[in-house]
């Protein structure tokens, strides 16, 4: 549905993206992951027509957002950084104003107003400055902004930054809700939540995509499923020594202890080996029970942290 | 356009800024009407619309002020850019709402001659009256225009807010400045080298492109030296010419004797559309950075 072809952008001589290319499919949540400054925000910038883009071409339904910006703008609802809101309004002449500036039909404006207000709960507030709202309230109502007039896709950059713990997860299952009749690209640096959300990930590190798959798939690739943790009844000494003597184990290393009695072992084995058979016959001969066991995934963050620090050593 | 002017319109009488502009403008022209009118008898009312016109250097810059810079600053442009207006309709709608708010102003003003026509006995001069007020609404509008281009260029209301109040003052001691300007041939020369030398670095600082800006240096050195050595005649007063086009002023004093003549009124129309395009230029130059 969106094709991001080639994007480039620069800032004077600074590279902010660097030919980006990637394609979102109709019905997909494509979750943007990077640090701060990682070009995510503009590439958001770029897809909805806010900035241009030096080198590239973004098409939505194979139209270009520059030759043809008005139909592709119509197809958009856009939450950026800061919510663009007019704070000397009421969030229900807000939501009007934008109504029309979207060009939503008369017969269809209540209804659409109606809903969105109901899906942020907002509706408490609807007769009130928006100046006067607090933090969460104003991120909400931008994210409602977004929804007027039910446009085909949604792009929000970090839809839950200033939200309370409740409001987050509220809103992470909106959007997952929202997944159903729109095609979403969101944007954040929390990975849990894009592991939450989001049917594909696209992490993004100084303009460059470094990695994209499905969360599970990320975790998976990267799995290190040659690294075993396992808790053992009996004592330290004892548990690494036999650890130590099974065949293809490079590694045991104690973690520490978390029962009563009991000992946290690492166990690292040689790669493309698996171990856990040696290892649960190895502790049952030796008469120290195995109470645990479980491979190692990497979790996002640690994925992450990887591919941007292998990327550093490659440049 | 429509939903902008009326959000625009809206904002400015949510806030001080609509009832300042309102109230300051009807105040000193009640001042000028009861002392040039009432007070002393004088039963023609276009005098006090031409003793009006300064007050656009202090009203104007507050009124244009926060058009455009506040949305740069709340970054609620990205609200209007990513929607399907067009960039055009957005700064029309906002150029005219700073326009209605004049006009909400000049039409309570009307009040006045109203007020003369009591007394008057062989009644009032009206067309001269309607005249005068086209003239000074076109020239309103030229100066809001000069007002909406400053404040696209910053994020700040109170820098967007000095440039206008400077520029406009720059337009207001033209016609001085016009008068004691040298008018020989070789000033005249010297003046129309400096200015083609300025348009030669907007080219290079705007485009960055040395081959674009070298051919425009030689086009304007063409041109210069070609002017010079066949028609000498164009260089006298030629300073004196060139700042006159820039004179919103001047072209008022034929409405303020009540003569309403083609020329000032597509010159002000065709000036407010100009500052009205560099402002929509400027804007769409943004994406480009």
């Amino acid at each position: 549905m969106i094709q991001v072809e080639n994007v480039t952008k620069k800032y004077g001589q600074r590279l902010a993206v660097d030919r980006l290319n990637f394609a979102v499919n109709r019905g997909e949540i494509l979750g943007f992951l990077g640090p701060n400054g990682a070009g995510k925000s503009t590439t958001m910038n770029i897809i909805t027509g806010y900035l241009s883009a030096t080198e590239g071409s973004v098409k939505l339904d194979g139209h270009d957002i520059l030759e043809e910006p008005q139909a592709v703008k119509k197809q958009i609802g856009y939450m950026p950084e800061l919510p663009p809101l007019y704070v000397d309004m009421t969030v229900r002449d807000y939501l009007s104003f934008v109504c029309d500036i979207k060009g939503v039909p008369r017969s269809r404006r209540k209804d659409s107003m109606e809903r969105s207000m109901e899906m942020l709960k907002i509706s408490d507030v609807r007769g009130r400055l928006i100046k006067n709202l607090s933090k969460g309230y104003k991120q909400r109502v931008g994210i409602a902004q977004a929804l007027m007039g039910t446009p085909p896709v949604l792009i929000l950059d970090e839809p839950t930054i200033g939200l309370d713990p409740q409001q987050i997860i509220e809103t992470r299952n909106l959007i997952r809700d929202l997944g159903r009749e729109h095609t979403i690209i969101l944007s954040s640096h929390i990975l849990p939540e894009v592991q939450a959300v989001c049917s594909r990930v696209l992490i993004i590190n100084r303009g460059k995509i470094v990695a994209s798959d499905t969360p599970e798939n990320l975790s998976r690739g990267m799995t290190a499923d040659n690294r075993l943790s396992i808790r053992v009844a009996g004592a330290e000494a004892e548990a690494l020594a036999v650890a130590r003597r099974v065949p293809n184990v490079l590694k045991a290393e104690s973690v520490g202890s978390r029962e009563h009695g009991t000992v946290d072992l690492v166990v690292e084995a040689r790669k493309d080996q698996d171990v856990r058979r040696d290892v649960f016959t190895a502790f049952a001969k030796a008469d120290l029970p195995l109470l645990q066991m479980k491979s190692m995934d990497l979790t996002l963050e640690e994925i992450f942290l990887n591919l941007i620090t292998e990327e550093k050593e490659v440049s | 356009m429509l939903a902008v002017f009326r959000r625009e319109l809206r904002a400015y009488f949510a806030s001080p800024i609509g009832f300042v502009f309102v109230g300051f403008f009807i105040l000193i022209a009640g001042v000028f009407f009861a002392i040039s009118n009432l007070l002393s008898g004088n039963p023609t009312f276009t005098g006090v619309l031409s003793s009006l016109t300064f007050i656009f250097l202090f009203l104007v810059p507050i009124l244009t002020m926060r058009l455009i810079s506040e949305e740069t600053r709340q970054k609620t442009d990205q609200l209007l850019i990513t929607s399907p207006l067009s960039i055009t309709g957005i700064v029309v709608g906002k150029y005219l709402a700073a326009v209605g708010v004049f006009v909400i102003t000049l039409l309570i003003t009307v009040l006045f001659p109203v007020i003369m026509s009591f007394f008057a006995l062989l009644g009032l001069g009206w067309w001269e009256i309607l005249g005068g007020y086209i003239g000074f609404l076109l020239m309103g509008c030229a100066f809001i225009s000069v007002g909406l281009f400053f404040s696209s260029l910053t994020d700040n209301q109170l820098i967007a807010a000095m440039e206008t109040f400077a520029a406009l003052l720059l337009i207001w001691i033209l016609d001085f400045v016009a008068q004691s300007v040298p008018s020989d041939p070789v000033s005249g020369l010297v003046f129309l080298a400096l200015l083609g030398v300025g348009l030669v670095a907007l080219v290079f600082f705007s485009t960055r492109n040395t081959a674009a800006a070298f051919v425009s240096f030689v086009l304007a050195a063409a041109v210069v030296v070609l002017l010079f050595v066949f028609s000498r005649s164009f260089f006298t007063g030629l300073i004196a010419k060139i700042l006159s086009w820039f004179s919103l002023v001047k072209r008022y004093s034929d409405f303020g004797m009540g003569i309403l003549s083609l020329s000032p009124i597509v010159y002000y129309i065709s000036f407010s559309g100009a500052f009205v395009f560099l402002t929509i230029r400027m804007i769409e130059k943004r994406r480009w950075v």
